[in-house]
């Protein structure tokens, strides 16, 4: 079964699984597909994580292919004259870090798959030649990101429909990608990181004022790591560990939870609302403080996600009203966070999982597209911290903190769910509260996944208001407000929440369950 | 029959049937333009590039206000709100909206006639771009947008009630031409002259 982004992208999934392809080919497959159908979210430009279960050997691991600052990057860099620029951490040269993916895609591949490069990518060559339907959320997001690709990729570029936003029905199609992954099946991932392309790369950067060099795309590597561990009542969790910041604090949060009676307090209700945000805003002055690139920093992970800590937290949270109080951090008030990355998951018939959250930050990167190329370069340089003495704050070659969280669950030994999603700093609480609807309110995937959802965060200390979906029950939103929460209502299914995937793999039987987003244009098929 | 066809070629010239809501005569705008948004959708940067491709004199400022106005024949804005552009341009719906009813008050003053647009279809009407539509829509003295965004008639409804020419057109590129025949070009005055 593959669940990913875009119906023509789980189905080139499905193609590798059927053509005898195990679950990373599978995922690789999908992962170039959707650089096709949903390039304003992932692609070669960007970056991610996997986790990789493999069931015969019983063995978690994780590929950490995130992107990397370039080795001129420096803390003060996103100020000019003591003046923070906000536009160079977004849609400039600056903005672009060093693109994982390939080399990680590559890297799985050839450690996990049974294919090779030309074989997994090319569905995506035929779907970037042939075109497809653009959907409308495709639309809506070009929309919304036109601006910065009018400037950046100018109004000649594939990105925009002779100048204009596409419209819903139109075909979008994508020649230069197509060529771009022709010449990689050829060439090898070395014309990315070392020949024509990477030269292309550095100068559409220089051209919009960036400092990426031929060296630093040359000398990137992605890196293999042990999976962060944790328990939820009988679940084991494997997810990412630093900079993966997203499954430590989907760990954090059930240990915070699971000092609270939710079952009886209700799914959704203000009880459960109120100790979740207030468990959130501990949480983010934890991320602000100790979270970054772990070459080059300690993290105290442990402390971070032992029930010790989380239930030190718990009893902090008052029944009735806000804390008032969370412990400072330097998480930055960014109102231009975005709902982006997408995420894909994998299961094979042996049983290997592949959990895959990839991104190029903001829905259309950094809107540079490298010339003749057809891929969006990333602006993942907005994720370090504008704050200089930040842990967070660009360094060169530091990769930035994310809050990316792929995972695998296991039961009694046996894996049971594979989950992850899009959505920024809302992936965590978005994912924690999926996790929370299967194990306690007893939904299925997909009804755990369509459920309404909500967000809050600390920032500085003081809480900030709650996030929710329209869906959610007036009087719920009173209740919040009586007891001192300012409630922010959004559309009634929101990309800023995410758009989650999962498959579930319920015990003693052969069958899958698949969860796709309405949130986004997710879709799942198996056989 | 010379008679009956003198008196519906009168009619369709008075009531250009195409497009224009029932009984809305045409109105020609002047250049230069002033180009904002009401709700700071992306929309805004669309209609630049529609001015800039209609040949328009225009200055485009998102969030314009009155002495933005200044030398100015026309303002157009924008409807559609987004809490993304809200948050990036540091405004609530409030502030937007004081924003906005103080541009057209100084626009009336000055009698800068106004001009909306409504560019995204569909996909961008939504509770809060309605408020906006039905704040801001009534003061103006034309308005085009793209027909699947006025599925329910929204636009029709007020335009009709006000007495504003509607211009529907199919997709957003196609407001150009509509855009560009809404304005009284210098070179055809020239002409004329």
């Amino acid at each position: 079964m593959v669940v990913a982004a875009h119906p023509l992208a789980a189905k080139a999934g499905l193609k590798m699984l059927k053509q005898g392809g195990n679950a990373v080919d599978a995922a690789i497959a999908t992962a170039f597909a959707l650089n096709a159908t949903e390039p304003f979210a992932s692609g070669i430009g960007g970056g991610g994580f996997m986790v990789i279960y493999l069931s015969q050997e019983k063995k978690v691991t994780v590929i950490n292919f995130r992107e990397k600052a370039p080795s001129q990057a420096f803390p003060e860099m996103f100020s000019e004259k003591g003046e923070i620029k906000k536009e160079w951490r977004v849609a400039h040269g600056l903005a672009v870090a060093v693109p994982g993916a390939l080399a990680g895609w590559n890297y799985a591949l050839k450690k996990y798959g049974t294919k090779n490069l030309a074989n997994v990518m090319q569905r995506g060559i035929e779907i970037a030649e042939e075109g497809f339907k653009i959907t409308p959320t495709f639309s809506a997001i070009n929309k919304d990101e036109y601006e910065k690709l009018i400037k950046n990729a100018g109004e000649e570029t594939t990105y925009l429909n002779k100048g204009f936003p596409y419209e819903p029905g139109e075909i979008f199609r994508n020649p230069d990608l197509a060529r771009t992954f022709r010449k990689l099946a050829t060439k090898g991932v070395d014309e990315f990181y070392r020949g024509e392309i990477a030269r292309k790369i550095v100068e559409a950067i220089k051209i919009k004022g960036g400092i990426m060099t031929l060296k630093d795309l040359a000398s990137y590597s992605p890196v293999e790591q042990i999976p962060l561990k944790g328990t939820y009542k009988d679940y084991t969790l494997y997810t990412l560990p630093p900079p993966g910041s997203g499954g430590l604090h989907i760990i954090q949060l059930l240990n915070i939870i699971q000092n609270w009676p939710i079952q009886k307090w209700g799914h959704n209700s203000p009880a459960y609302i109120h100790h979740f945000c207030e468990a959130l805003c501990f949480v983010f002055a934890d991320k602000a403080r100790y979270l970054g690139d772990p070459d080059f920093i300690q993290i105290p992970v442990a402390r971070l996600i032992s029930k010790k800590y989380a239930a030190q937290i718990a009893s902090k949270i008052k029944p009735d009203r806000l804390s008032g109080f969370y412990p400072p951090g330097e998480f930055e008030d960014n109102q231009l966070d975005q709902g982006n990355t997408t995420h894909l998951c994998v299961v094979d018939k042996k049983g290997n999982i592949v959990s895959l959250t990839q991104s190029i930050n903001y829905f259309f990167g950094s809107g540079i597209v490298p010339a003749e190329t057809g891929f969006l370069l990333n602006n993942h340089m907005a994720d370090f911290s504008l704050d200089p003495h930040s842990l967070n704050a660009p360094r060169p070659n530091h990769r930035p903190v994310s809050s990316m969280a792929p995972l695998v669950v296991l039961r009694e030994g046996k894996p049971v769910l594979t989950l992850g999603s899009p959505g920024g700093t809302r992936i965590f609480p978005s994912l924690t509260q999926i996790i929370v609807n299967i194990v306690d309110f007893g939904m299925s995937i997909d009804e755990a996944i369509e459920t309404p959802r909500f967000f809050s965060y600390s920032f500085q200390g003081k809480a900030k208001s709650i996030s929710i979906e329209s869906r959610l029950a007036e009087k719920t939103i009173k209740f919040l407000e009586k007891m001192g929460h300012k409630v922010t209502i959004r559309e009634a299914f929101d990309k800023y929440f995410g758009g989650a995937q999962g498959i579930m793999i319920p015990r003693g039987k052969k069958l899958f369950l698949g969860g796709a987003d309405s949130r986004r244009d997710g879709y799942g098929v198996g056989y | 029959m010379k008679k009956i066809f003198l008196i519906a070629s009168l009619f369709l010239l008075i009531f250009n049937l195409q497009g224009f809501s029932q009984g809305a005569k045409e109105y020609v705008f002047e250049e230069p333009l002033l180009i904002s948004s009401a709700g700071q959708s992306a929309e805004v940067q669309i209609a630049s590039v529609l001015a800039k491709r209609a040949g328009l004199s225009y200055t485009l400022e998102k969030i314009a206000t009155i002495k933005d106005l200044e030398n100015v024949k026309t303002l157009v804005l924008v409807l559609g709100t987004s809490m993304k552009g809200l948050g990036a341009a540091g405004l609530d719906m409030a502030k937007e909206k004081g924003r906005v009813k103080n541009l057209l008050k100084e626009a009336e003053k000055k009698n800068i006639p106004l001009l909306c647009l409504h560019l995204g279809g569909e996909t961008r009407r939504g509770k809060l771009t309605d408020e906006m539509i039905r704040d801001f829509l009534p003061s103006a003295k034309a308005a085009i947008v793209v027909k699947s965004g006025n599925k329910d008639g929204i636009f029709s409804q007020i335009c009709e009630e006000n007495n504003i020419p509607l211009i529907e057109v199919e997709k957003t590129v196609q407001a150009l031409k509509s855009f560009k025949k809404a304005f009284k070009h210098k070179i055809e005055n020239h002409k004329s002259n």
